[in-house]
């Protein structure tokens, strides 16, 4: 889990980034910063970017896109209640949704692609691991949570949310029939919910 | 229905509307009722927040080191020009411009030996150039991720350079790109500031490509600069000399 200190850490770092913008500051030093920010977060947000799009070449054409993203609205970081790597999350899953529409909007094939990723972790009800060694509390409870679902409800409930996919996409994607669908992401998002009430 | 006053029913609609499960006109209606209760916003808020937490427990996975030089080549273009410290190299062994010219040295070199590993794109270019007669030099300037981004030939009859845009790049309009010889000792020297065409004809001498291992392009105010480069380098490569 994250803790108070490494969000601290990444905060300064998103400060120093946006302070280019002072008087005086120094551009150099941003540019250290962003560098730092990188070696801290790359991995955990390329695998995110990786986990949407299902490509690692495009994962990569995303994760630069949301540093240069992330480069240029770290000043609105402090806008934001959210801990650090969950802003900087929701960043790459936008980014790599608007990556696909791009994707989607220019060839029909790339859903092939995608499927052979996808029906990987259904078929062998592998839990896709999850991983909370970076994770915020908030990260850590929501893990808490999707880990007393059973692996296809929770693989069903992060793909809608991470790949913004409606029931009838998902049932699409994953060759499963629509009901089939629709009542694992209910009897998911119930459990969830469930649960989740209890750390609020 | 006033769904304020049904929680379980208000939740169970917020964590489909974040999920994004929730479409169509049931996702309109929601979104116009969070828009006139703050009880209705807040439990979508919550929710949004409480699935934003997927995207941190998705396994790492180290991505190529390209990437950064990517991020970087970008984000250095935009430094201010008033920063002059900006110039000073981050390891102060070695300018960048004499490893290139020591890279170039040493690709021609190869190149005469066992001739020259580009892609397959470039040796094509390469070839169709070398075959003629009139051009001697030819260099192919690529960017950190070695994908063809300036092909430059040059005439000795007319003692003309031509650079010709392969990638897409294109400057910001208030910058320009200037091109660089890098003779094997010296600093860089400046043969000419491109306009923002896809071809571009510059004079030079062929005295400059004798002399020039390697060449550079560097990203710099509009209209170039007088004196060594001040931006980063976008482009580079080894001068080849072309077998008559």
């Amino acid at each position: 889990m994250n803790t108070p200190a490494q969000d601290n850490t990444l905060v300064a770092l998103l400060d120093r980034i946006a302070a280019r913008h002072e008087p005086g500051a120094s551009h150099l030093q941003s540019e250290a910063a962003l560098r730092e920010l990188y070696d801290l977060t790359s991995s955990r947000l390329f695998g995110l970017a990786l986990r949407v799009v299902g490509n690692r070449e495009w994962a990569e054409d995303v994760l630069q896109e949301a540093y240069l993203n992330i480069w240029r609205i770290a000043g609105d970081y402090r806008l934001t209640l959210s801990p650090p790597m969950a802003w900087m999350g929701v960043i790459v899953r936008s980014r790599a949704l608007d990556f696909l529409r791009r994707r989607h909007s220019d060839r029909a094939d790339v859903r092939v692609e995608l499927d052979e990723a996808l029906s990987d972790t259904i078929a062998g009800d592998g839990a896709n691991p999850m991983d909370t060694s970076a994770a915020s509390e908030q990260a850590w409870a929501l893990h808490e949570c999707l880990r007393k679902l059973e692996a296809r409800q929770r693989e069903v409930v992060s793909l809608a949310y991470l790949r913004d996919l409606s029931h009838s996409e998902l049932a699409e994607q994953l060759k499963l029939p629509l009901g089939t669908v629709k009542s694992w992401i209910r009897r998911g998002l119930d459990q969830l919910r469930g649960c989740m009430a209890r750390f609020a | 229905m006033e769904i304020s006053r049904h929680p379980e029913l208000l939740d169970r609609i917020a964590a489909a509307y974040a999920l994004g499960t929730l479409r169509g006109r049931a996702r309109r209606r929601f979104e116009s009722m969070a828009r006139q209760s703050a009880t209705v916003r807040a439990a979508a808020l919550l929710w949004q927040e409480r699935l934003a937490a997927l995207t941190e427990l998705q396994p790492g996975e180290t991505p190529d080191p390209n990437v950064w030089k990517r991020i970087e080549n970008v984000i250095a273009a935009q430094r201010p020009q008033t920063a002059a410290p900006a110039r000073a190299p981050a390891s102060p062994a070695l300018p960048w411009w004499r490893g290139a010219a020591l890279a170039g040295a040493l690709a021609t070199i190869a190149a005469v030996a066992v001739g020259i590993d580009l892609n397959a794109r470039n040796r094509q270019l390469a070839t169709q150039l070398a075959g003629q007669p009139v051009i001697e030099y030819v260099a192919v300037l690529s960017d950190e991720r070695s994908s063809a981004s300036m092909l430059v030939t040059f005439d000795p009859r007319r003692n003309t350079l031509t650079l010709k845009r392969v990638g897409g790049f294109q400057e910001a309009a208030d910058k320009s790109l200037q091109l660089w010889a890098l003779p094997a000792s010296g600093g860089p020297r400046s043969l000419g500031v491109l306009d923002g065409g896809p071809v571009v004809k510059l004079a030079a001498q062929e005295n400059d490509m004798k002399q020039a291992p390697a060449l550079a392009i560097t990203l710099e105010p509009r209209g170039g600069v007088t004196g060594g480069p001040t931006g980063p380098v976008l482009f580079k490569g080894a001068v080849i000399q072309a077998p008559v």
